[in-house]
Order: structure tokens, then sequence, then C-alpha cells
């Protein structure tokens, strides 16, 4: 055995002798049990409601009776978003996107009713998850280890003698930051045990649902981050003056990373791209239909391209209507798609500032990648409307042309039943893999392990040329 | 040294001007102070160029609206009244720039129609989801959190170092008591941080508003508001310095406390309401609103003869055929906004009680008491949301009661017509509510930070030299 495992063992032995150590771990311990069990709960209740309101939105558009295929399309279809099971992790963004669209003709809107509308006012301060358990309060318990490790030796003066007897100074490194990670285990196994059987019990409704690479992709986020912030605490206790100024130090990185970043990355993000308030959005939008013809114009329009023989002969001329209807719902669909593309766009360019932001705050890039393997993210949020816009054109598609494809000379009375919505399919989505959400958030990966790397030489810097006395 | 003639309070602001020399030339004061004044100063001005850019926004499409008004020259009475409608505009309040609150969550803009059935449409406030989730950094965000932290660093060493070092003996060998030398400390320590809190914010707000009598009345409240949750966690530091640890595990012990008050508290809280008082399901209630209105709707289609239904033109059924229209339309309307009602009403009533279930939760944390208080003094809250939305609700009565008549004769309204329409003047809540709501609140954290301070010197009197 080395000199390292020695010291090792000492730091791990006086912290775990130390009773309020093992005050605070116990109360993580058991704020993220908690948690992860509060999070399940909600994670499968929201999940089951989904999955059942999608049943009997189905039911309902199946058996709403005879009318007219347009009629069906303006009486539209509700899509709900697919609850992810990983969101009982970290419900990420879920509460503050919408839960479920509504797909009709003309118009496209976004997911409406977010939960955070609903919620009391003080939800907006924040709600325990393990998550934030992993990324705010473990990081607090690795500063609460790691201030004094090479200080209190220094402001004892045990350091010299320690040096003296000939322990390397890269041995001190690895002594004190398994020292550090001997107590934090006793935190992160029985957490991650008691979490993942949890999670396991409460396995998912939808068994396609591809969560093994997710949870182990989030696991080596939150132990990556936890190290980065062992290699933060120790270079700064090498560094500090003595171990109050490194605790001070330490806290005020702290309540930089888990407070201060979030929101100020997010305002950077929009300061350099502005997003349309809803006002604006809603306005420009109409003010491009206000340049179109109007339904009237549309018809004679299309009526005199009819006289110019550029349909067939066989279309008779009230089929000129139809016509005209697929057209502007061709541009409306246009029109909306691009708009919210741009939007949605707009939210990547703000994402991709928040990434960027990591690399001075490394909390940053582990909450964006938390959420990514979570499902939870704007990311995946996209990849649901986008999945709800080709349901929605689909669908539209089907019922529109069965309008023109009548033949009818009167389409006004033209009456078609259940044999069509059964054509219309049920509305499936499927998550995308893990590699996908990495792909997507490959930024803050690099930053994260960079950070790494940055930490743990900063840290060995720190002890190879740190003072004695 | 000391003016023999000095009673209590001049003894007091004696010792007051003395630890303000020790603290003003103290390194840690320094720092806490400027980094203090530069974040409330960045918050605040962020806010504030929020505030203006929503005010101009607003402006202009008040605009307009009245120029497109103006410049019509005959319109179709449902077209006017529909499709056109009238946007009920929301200005950003007086204190808007101290707060975003709920502002990027609620829209602040209604669109008004004479129909029953989509009265008042909006969309959802466009808004990256994570900036809602991560919140703004805003002067609130500052006051709630980096305040009493920032209290924290200048109070943790009240007592400690001078009792450790022994110069608080030899202090009180003057005619002094040492209940007057903490005063002393206290009130320094109370003012250092209170003036930037205020005057800051204030000044900033001032440059983004009218100084009207909402501005002076809500500033003084917001200014009261905000002094009591500051005494508060003084008053919390104090308790804690005179139970006599030494400087660096009173700094262990406050830390402990804000976290567990600030963050985990709220936290912990947030998750048991999600846990036991989950708010009513939107999915389901769109279900059985669904449901509810099924019948209503498939009917309502059959007799207005399906196709028709959603694109009526003049030019095949006549002004008759119009006026039947718009009647067969009212009709069908109006069934399936009564049953709409029915499920909306009854998942209102639901949100309401499991919200103020939520609401005796929130009481264990003065952040969480402070929070709600500051959004509604800021104008920031939900309150202002609902005030908004029933007033608009009034207006679109009017709306409703000027255009049905025209819309049901299928009329065309000449310039006159159309400009006698009613049009949308917001009247902000009178502050009496907003202070009626806030009083308890503020009342509380009060009181609490009395019992704080008489509980910290009660303990100052058997604190061991």
């Amino acid at each position: 055995m080395g000199a390292f495992w020695t010291i090792a063992v000492k730091d791990a032995t006086e912290i775990w002798r130390d009773g309020r150590f093992r005050w605070a771990a116990g109360l993580l311990l058991m704020l993220i049990i908690a948690a992860v069990a509060g999070g399940v709960h909600n994670q499968s209740q929201i999940a089951r409601q989904h999955a059942d309101a999608q049943q009997a939105e189905r039911d309902v558009w199946l058996d709403k009776g005879d009318m007219n295929p347009h009629a069906a399309a303006h009486y539209g279809a509700f899509v709900f978003k697919p609850v992810q099971p990983l969101s009982a992790i970290d419900p990420g963004l879920d509460p503050f996107v919408g839960v479920f669209v509504f797909l009709e003709a003309h118009k496209q809107q976004l997911a409406r009713h977010r939960p955070i509308e609903d919620a009391t006012p003080t939800r907006r301060l924040g709600q325990l998850t393990p998550a934030s358990a992993a990324l705010v309060l473990l990081p607090l318990l690795v500063v609460s280890l790691t201030f004094s490790s090479v200080a209190a030796e220094r402001d004892q003066g045990t350091l010299r003698p320690l040096l003296a007897m000939g322990v390397s100074r890269a041995s001190l490194l690895a002594g004190k930051a398994l020292g550090a990670m001997l107590p934090l285990a006793a935190v992160i196994l029985p957490a991650s045990a008691v979490g993942a059987a949890i999670v396991f019990w409460n396995a998912p409704a939808d068994p396609d649902a591809p969560i093994g690479v997710r949870a182990f992709g989030m696991a080596v986020v939150y132990l990556a981050h936890a190290v980065i912030w062992i290699a933060i605490g120790i270079t700064v206790s090498a560094r500090a003056r003595s171990q109050g100024a490194a605790l001070v130090v330490l806290l005020a990185l702290w309540f930089a990373n888990a407070f201060m970043a979030p929101p100020l990355a997010m305002a950077a993000a929009k300061w350099f791209d502005p997003s349309p308030s809803a006002l604006e959005f809603a306005a420009s939008i109409q003010d491009e239909k206000d340049t179109w013809p109007t339904w009237d114009q549309r018809v004679d329009g299309v009526m005199e391209r009819f006289l110019e023989g550029e349909f067939e002969s066989t279309m008779a001329p009230s089929n000129v209507e139809v016509v005209a209807l697929l057209e502007s719902e061709a541009d409306e669909t246009a029109l909306y798609d691009r708009r919210f593309a741009e939007l949605f766009d707009l939210y990547a360019k703000q994402a991709r500032t928040f990434e960027r932001a990591a690399i001075v705050a490394p909390t940053l890039a582990a909450r964006s990648l938390s959420m990514a393997f979570a499902g939870t993210d704007e990311a995946h949020d996209r990849q649901f409307a986008d999945a709800a816009g080709r349901y929605r054109s689909a669908m539209l598609t089907t019922l529109n042309s069965e309008l023109a494809a009548s033949g009818r000379v009167n389409t006004f009375d033209y009456v078609r039943g259940r044999d069509l919505w059964e054509q219309v399919p049920p509305f499936d989505y499927d998550v995308p893999f893990a590699r996908w959400a990495l792909a997507e958030r490959w930024l803050s990966a690099a930053v994260l392990a960079l950070w790494l790397v940055a930490a743990a030489v900063a840290a060995a810097w720190s002890v190879a040329t740190m003072r004695v006395e | 040294m000391m003016h023999p003639r000095a009673g209590y309070g001049g003894l007091v602001a004696f010792l007051a001007r003395h630890e303000w020399r020790v603290l003003s030339s103290s390194a840690i004061t320094r720092v806490v102070l400027v980094v203090f004044a530069m974040v409330l100063l960045i918050a605040g001005l962020l806010g504030a160029a929020r505030t203006l850019r929503e005010r101009e926004t607003v402006r202009t499409f008040e605009q307009r609206a009245v120029q497109q008004r103006l410049q019509t020259t005959a319109i179709r009475a449902d077209v006017a009244a529909n499709e056109r409608g009238w946007l009920a505009l929301l200005p950003p309040s007086a204190l808007a720039a101290l707060a975003v609150g709920q502002g990027d969550v609620y829209p602040n803009y209604i669109k008004v129609t004479a129909r029953s059935l989509d009265a008042m449409v909006s969309g959802d406030q466009i808004e990256h989801p994570q900036a809602v989730a991560s919140g703004a950094f805003d002067v609130a965000f500052v006051i709630l959190f980096l305040y009493p932290l920032l209290i924290f660093a200048i109070s943790f060493d009240l007592t400690a170092s001078e009792r450790d070092r022994g110069t608080l003996r030899m202090v009180l060998s003057q005619p002094v008591t040492l209940g007057q030398v903490v005063a002393g400390k206290m009130i320094v320590r109370a003012l250092i941080l209170a003036v930037p809190v205020v005057a800051i914010p204030i000044a900033v707000a001032a440059t983004a508003s009218p100084l009207d009598a909402q501005f002076v009345l809500r500033g003084v409240t917001w200014t009261m508001a905000v002094l009591v949750y500051g005494f508060v966690w003084h008053g919390l530091a104090l308790v804690v310095n005179a139970r006599g640890l030494s400087a660096p595990a009173n700094a262990l012990v406050l830390a402990g406390l804000w976290l567990l008050l600030s963050v985990v508290g709220p936290s912990f809280v947030n998750l048991a309401i999600a846990v036991q008082y989950p708010m009513p399901s939107r999915v389901q209630a769109a279900v059985e609103a669904r449901n509810a209105t099924q019948e209503a709707t498939v009917q309502g289609s059959q007799q207005l003869g399906q196709f028709l239904q959603d694109h009526p033109t003049s030019a095949n059924v006549g002004r008759d055929g119009m006026r039947q229209f718009a009647m067969l339309q009212a009709s069908r309307d109006q069934r399936v906004a009564d049953r709409l009602q029915a499920v909306e009403a009854s998942f209102d009533a639901q949100l309401r009680r499991q919200r103020q279930l939520a609401s005796w939760l929130s009481l264990l944390s003065p952040t969480m008491v402070a929070q709600v208080a500051l959004l509604d003094i800021a104008g920031a809250s939900t309150y202002r949301f609902d005030h908004f939305r029933e007033a608009v609700s009034v207006f679109q009565r009017d709306w409703r009661s000027f255009f049905e008549p025209r819309v049901l004769d299928a009329a065309t309204l000449t310039p006159a017509e159309y400009a006698a329409a009613p049009t949308w003047h917001y009247q902000p809540e009178l502050p009496v509510f907003m202070i009626n709501r806030v009083m308890l609140r503020v009342v509380a954290l009060a009181a609490l930070a009395a019992v704080l301070w008489w509980v910290g010197f009660k303990r100052y009197e058997g604190y061991q030299l």
C-alpha cells in the first residue's frame, strides 16, 4: 500500500467520525430518496394520465359519427406528449412546456398548458428532484469535505512533516482525492441503489422506451460532475490562505454555479438572440396572412385556372372550392411550419449560448446533459412538436384529399364515417435514442470533459506548487 | 472619550458610529457592498430595459389597432367582430422592472371576439422553457437569495472574534452594556445593506415607469416588504451569534440555515405539494371538455350544413342565407360554450382549492413568504393576470353586445358605426387590494423579525465573555 492509501483512509475516517458530516450525509441521502420516490410517483401519475387521455381521444375520434371530411379536420385531434420514464430523475423542462397540442384545419398551435401555469407561484423557486440533489446539493457536500483537505494540514503545521517523511505530492493529491470520495460513496452508493430500485419497480408503461443507456449516461454525468467539484475543492484548498478563505471561495463558486449561472446564462442567450413576445409572434403570423388573397379571390383564381384548362376536364365546377381549400391549407401549413421552425431555431440558438456558458460554470454542462439523457430538454420537446406537426399534415391530407377524390358535384353534403376516420392512424411517438440526445448536446459533453481534465490538472498543479507553510 | 450626558440612544449611536468606522475599513464589507450594488444594478437595468421594450410594444400595438380602425372603409360585421376582433393589452406595471415573476408564463394580451366560443384568445407567452425554469435574473431574485447570504457574510462575526481576542472585555470596562454594543453593531449592519437594497432598485425602476400614485404606493410597500425580509435574516444572524460559538462555527451554522430555509426548504415543500396536492390535470380536463361538447359540436355541424359552416361566402347564399347562417352558428357556439363552461368552472374551482391547500405549506420558509409578497407588489403575480382576464371579460361583454345584433343581421358596418365600437382601456387594479393581500405576509415577517431580534438580545444577556 502506498502512502496515498494511508492518507485516504485517515482523511475518510476523520470525516466519517465528524458528527456534522454524518448529519449532512444522512440528510442528503434522505432528501435524495424522497426526491426519487416523489419523482417516480409524479412521473407515473402523469404518464398514466397522458396514456389514458390519448386512448380516450382516439375513441372520441373514431366514434364522432358521420360528417364531412373537412368538418372532421375542423373537429381536430388532440395529441398528448408522452412522458419519459427518466423524467422521474430529471423532469428538466417538462413542467415548462405544453402537455398537448390541438391539431386542426387552417391553424397550427404550439403545445399548450404548461404545468407551471397552474402551479402555485412558489413553484418558481424550484422543486426538489434527484437531479437537483445530485447537481446542487451533492457539490455542497463535496465543498464541505474538501475545503479543509490540504488547508487544514497547512494551518495545523502537519503538511511540512508529512512531505518531509518522503510522501510525494502526487500521492498526497491521490490520497486527498480518495479521502473525499470514500465518505461521498456512503451517500452516492445507497442513493443510486435505492433510486435504481424504485425506478425499476415502477417500470415504464411503454416497454419500448430505451432507458438503460440513458440512465447510464445520467449516472456518468453526475459522477463526472462530482469529481470535478472534488478537484476544484482540492485546488482551492491547496492555494487558499487558510481553511476559512478556502471555504468562502468554494461557497461563492458553488452559489455562482448553482444559482447565478442559469438565469445569467439565459439572460445572455436572450440578449444575443432575442425572442419575440407572444403578441409580436401572433401578429407577425397574422400580418403575413393578411397579405394573402381572400377566400372569394382564391376561389375566383382557381375558377380562372379551371376555365383556362389547367385541371382535368372531369373536375366539376363546385370542386373549384375544394381545390381552393387544399391550396389555402397548404399555404397555411407552410406558413406555420416556417414560423414555428424559426422560433425553435431561435430556442436552439439560445440553448447553445446556455451550453457555451458552461465554460465558466461546469454545472450548466451537467444540467444540459442530464436533461438530454432524461429526454426532457428543449431538443426533445422540438422532436415531439415536429412529430405532432407531421401527424397533423398527414391527417389533413387524408381528409382533404378524400374530399377532392369524391368527385361529387356538391361537396357540401358529402359525408363520411368511421371507415375514413380509421384511415388516420393513431399518433405514435418514439423517443430518439440516447446517442441522438448526446449528439444534440455534444458541446456540453465536450465542455464537461474539458472541465474534468482542467480541474484534475489544476488540482495536480496546485498541490505540486503549493506553499507548505 | 464618551460624552457623560449621552443617554441609551446616544450611546448606541456613538457605538454605531464606531462600528461603522471598523466595518467600512474591512475588506469583506467592501467586497460585499460592491458585489451587492453591482448585482442589484445589473438586475435592475436588465429589468428596466425589458420593461421599456414591453411598454413600447404595447404602445405600438395600441396605435396600430386604432389606425387600422380609422382606415377601414366598410367592413362586414362578423369580420370586424371576430376575425379582426380587438386586442386587449396589459401594459407593464409600475414596478415591472423589479420582477418578471409570472410574466414569462402568462401572455400580456388577449384577442377579444364577439363569439361565445373563442371569446378571449391568447397564445402562451413565448419564452425559452429553460429561461422559465431558471427564473429571471431580476431584482426580486437578488433580494430573495443573495441579500440573506450577504447579511450573513457581514454578521457571522458579530462579537466572536472580539471576545476571543479579549477586546470585547475591554470595551465593556467602559460604562456601556453588552446590549448597547450589540445594538450598535446590528444597526450599522442593517443600514449598510438596507441603503443599496432599497435605493438602487427603486431608482432604476423610476427610469422605466411614470412616477404616479401606483409607483409611489407600490414603491413604499415594496420597500417595507424588503426591509422586514432583511430584518428576519439579521434576526437569525443575531440569534446564532448570541449562542457564543466561534466565528467559523457561526458561519457554518448560518450557511446551513440559509440552505435549509432558502433552498432545501422551498424545493422540498414544492415536492410535497406536487405529491400531496397535485394540481388537477389539464389533460383530463381536455378529454372531459371534448366529451361534454361532442354532441353539441356534431349536432351543430350537421345543422350548419357541414362544409358551409367553415367557409361561408356571401356569394353563394345571399344576405338572408348569411343571416340564417349567423343565427345557426351563434346558437351552436352558445350550446358548446355552455357545456365547456361547466367543465372549465369545475376545473378552476379544483385548481383554486388545490392552490389554497398548497399555500399554507409555503408559510414554512421566509423566502417563500417574501417571494409571493414581492411578486404581488411588483405586479408580476398570478393575481395581476387574473385581474386582467376579469377586466377583459367585462370588456368582451360590451364588445359582444355591440356586435352581436349586427352579426346576426349579417350587416356591413359603415366607418362611423365601426368607430363607435367599444375600445379597451386597461385600468390597473387599485393598490389597496394588493396591499390587502400582502399585508398579512409583511406583518408576519415583521413579527418573526421582532421575535428573532428579541430572542437574540435576550440570549446576549447570558453571553459568556
